[in-house]
């Protein structure tokens, strides 16, 4: 599995994709961090990520949409699916090697909290809540990316239905408030106040356990249908 | 050894391959011949593992592919259809993914994955990008990947399409000699190429296999009738006569008249017998000048091409 993650992971930054998250990301962080602190006055590192969230949102879709509809369009998927190794390890290295991209976007951002020091006191524990709560969110957002991945071979397609999907659960508490624990930002949101919920946090570990067994099924029914 | 038992596959109500059976043993160059969508590619995902059977078993070096895949994949190296590579990586970095999948033993990767990358004629590109390399060298790179981690047997989906003639001539000296220490598998649309190279051809046809035999004996299967073709000089026109002279002539039949005066016959002997030193010496006797003789040669495309028809009646 460790050889899937390395190649992935270095896949990420031989083109562009990597460069193109972790830039844009941080370049959509830094214009919160100016709205919300500099203009606005606010001085908790938390606070910008509300906004943080938002910005996963629409970006982690660029990381996974690739993962397979890529190897499945110049069929490279022959070479990893015909190699001995287990399905299970090549979705795994691939959910692995994405996270890894979030949470060195997530280091990056310790250099704002850094600068909050300076300024002011921000709470340690909230931060370390915020941070863990905004690495729950990305990994569900990683593993539907990545179903959505296997089940087409375009990659557009498949970014699209991420997008798409994650504005949907999103917004689906408006619909009607008995939706309002399918909503993952809602989820989120309670680890910025500094609240750690157990039961929101085995939501989003359960969320990304069923997408990627999901993704498990897809590619293991292409093999009787393909 | 491979061995393919009752093996089908369906697409809904479409059959791909129906109940195929053969057996490969350990040393044989196998080609897999066959018109387009006659099951050849299907056939080779199968056996790697790629897809799945409907029905019927496959069993690789005594691993049954569904039921150990990974023992029974550890054993192929596979050389997909159309060379699907990784462009972004270098030829060396393609090359130890590869063996990285294929769990070659740490300490002696990467003496392996320079073996293979010698073996198969990529030093001087290892360092570049594969999205840089020509179709002959991409080529290559896809053969390396197949080969490293020493698998027993050796899987290419048509190794030559997109060659140019020096290119193919190289890849396939590469195959004979791959062909001494492994099990080759081959598919090909280019007939000549597999009876030069296979010492077995398996004929598939609309998911079914039309013939297994030797490339020889296919061709002798087909024989047609004991043709010899003559390009003569013959002025004063006596070969009319030769029928009568040479016992064993069933018909000479003027094919056409050379610009140069010579003309083209075409000798219908009796079968099992072959009348080229009687002609030669009685024609020499009526001052026929011959300039060119030849047997009619039944060639693999024939025995392919009657296969292939007798299997539309």
């Amino acid at each position: 599995m460790l050889s899937v993650i390395k190649k992935e992971f270095k896949s990420y930054f031989l083109s562009p994709i990597g460069y193109v998250f972790i830039g844009l990301f941080l370049l959509m962080f830094s214009l919160f961090f100016h709205i919300d602190v500099l203009q606005d006055g606010y001085t908790n590192f938390e606070f910008i990520f509300y906004s943080g969230a938002t910005i996963l949102t629409f970006i982690v879709p660029i990381l996974t949409m690739r993962t397979f509809a890529d190897e499945r369009k110049t069929g490279t998927e022959q070479l990893l699916l015909t190699s001995p190794i287990s399905l299970t390890k090549v979705v795994l290295g691939k959910f692995i090697a994405a996270t890894l991209i979030v949470i060195i976007t997530e280091l990056f951002t310790l250099l704002y909290f850094g600068i909050l020091c300076f300024f002011g006191t921000p709470q340690v524990t909230t931060a370390f809540a915020t941070l863990l709560g905004f690495l729950l969110l990305a990994i569900s957002y990683i593993a539907f990316g990545i179903l959505a991945s296997s089940l087409t071979e375009n990659q557009i397609t498949a970014g699209a239905l991420s997008v798409g999907f994650n504005i949907l659960i999103w917004f689906l508490p408006r619909l009607n408030p008995v939706y309002s624990n399918f909503s993952l930002i809602n989820l989120y949101s309670k680890f910025p106040e500094g609240r750690i919920d157990i039961a929101d946090t085995i939501t989003f570990i359960a969320f990304t356990i069923t997408c990627i067994l999901l993704t498990l099924v897809v590619l293991q029914r292409r093999k009787s249908v393909r | 050894m491979i061995e393919v038992k009752n093996v089908t596959k369906k697409y809904g109500s479409f059959t791909a391959v129906d109940n195929i059976s053969f057996e490969i043993k350990d040393g044989e160059i196998i080609g897999l011949l066959g018109p387009n969508g006659a099951g050849k590619s299907t056939t080779m995902n199968m056996l790697t593992g790629f897809i799945e059977q409907t029905e019927g078993d496959i069993i690789i070096d005594g691993y049954n592919m569904l039921k150990k895949p990974k023992k029974a994949k550890r054993e192929i190296g596979y050389m997909p259809e159309g060379v699907p590579l990784y462009s972004d990586l270098t030829v060396k970095e393609f090359v130890t993914y590869m063996a990285e999948l294929k769990k070659v033993d740490r300490k002696v990767r990467k003496e392996k994955v320079q073996k293979v990358i010698e073996e198969t004629g990529l030093k001087d590109v290892q360092r570049k990008l594969i999205k840089n390399l020509s179709r002959g060298y991409k080529q290559r790179t896809s053969m390396a990947g197949a080969l490293v981690g020493e698998p027993k047997i050796l899987i290419l989906d048509e190794p030559t399409v997109g060659l140019d003639p020096k290119q193919i001539t190289e890849i396939r000296s590469l195959i004979k000699e791959l062909g001494k220490t492994h099990t080759v598998i081959l598919s090909s649309h280019i007939l000549s190429e597999v009876s030069q190279i296979c010492s077995k051809v398996i004929i598939i046809n609309k998911g079914k296999i039309v013939a297994i035999d030797t490339p020889e004996k296919l061709e002798a299967s087909v024989a047609t009738n004991n043709n010899i073709y003559l390009t003569i000089e013959d002025p004063d026109n006596k070969i009319d006569g030769m029928k009568e002279k040479i016992k064993g002539i069933k018909e000479i039949k003027l094919v056409e008249e050379n610009e140069d005066g010579t003309k083209r016959y075409c000798i219908e002997s009796e079968d099992n017998t072959d009348l080229r030193k009687t002609i030669f010496a009685e024609f020499a006797k009526e001052n026929i000048t011959i300039y060119e003789m030849k047997k009619e040669s039944v060639t693999l495309e024939d025995a392919f091409m009657k296969l292939i028809e007798g299997g539309k009646k």
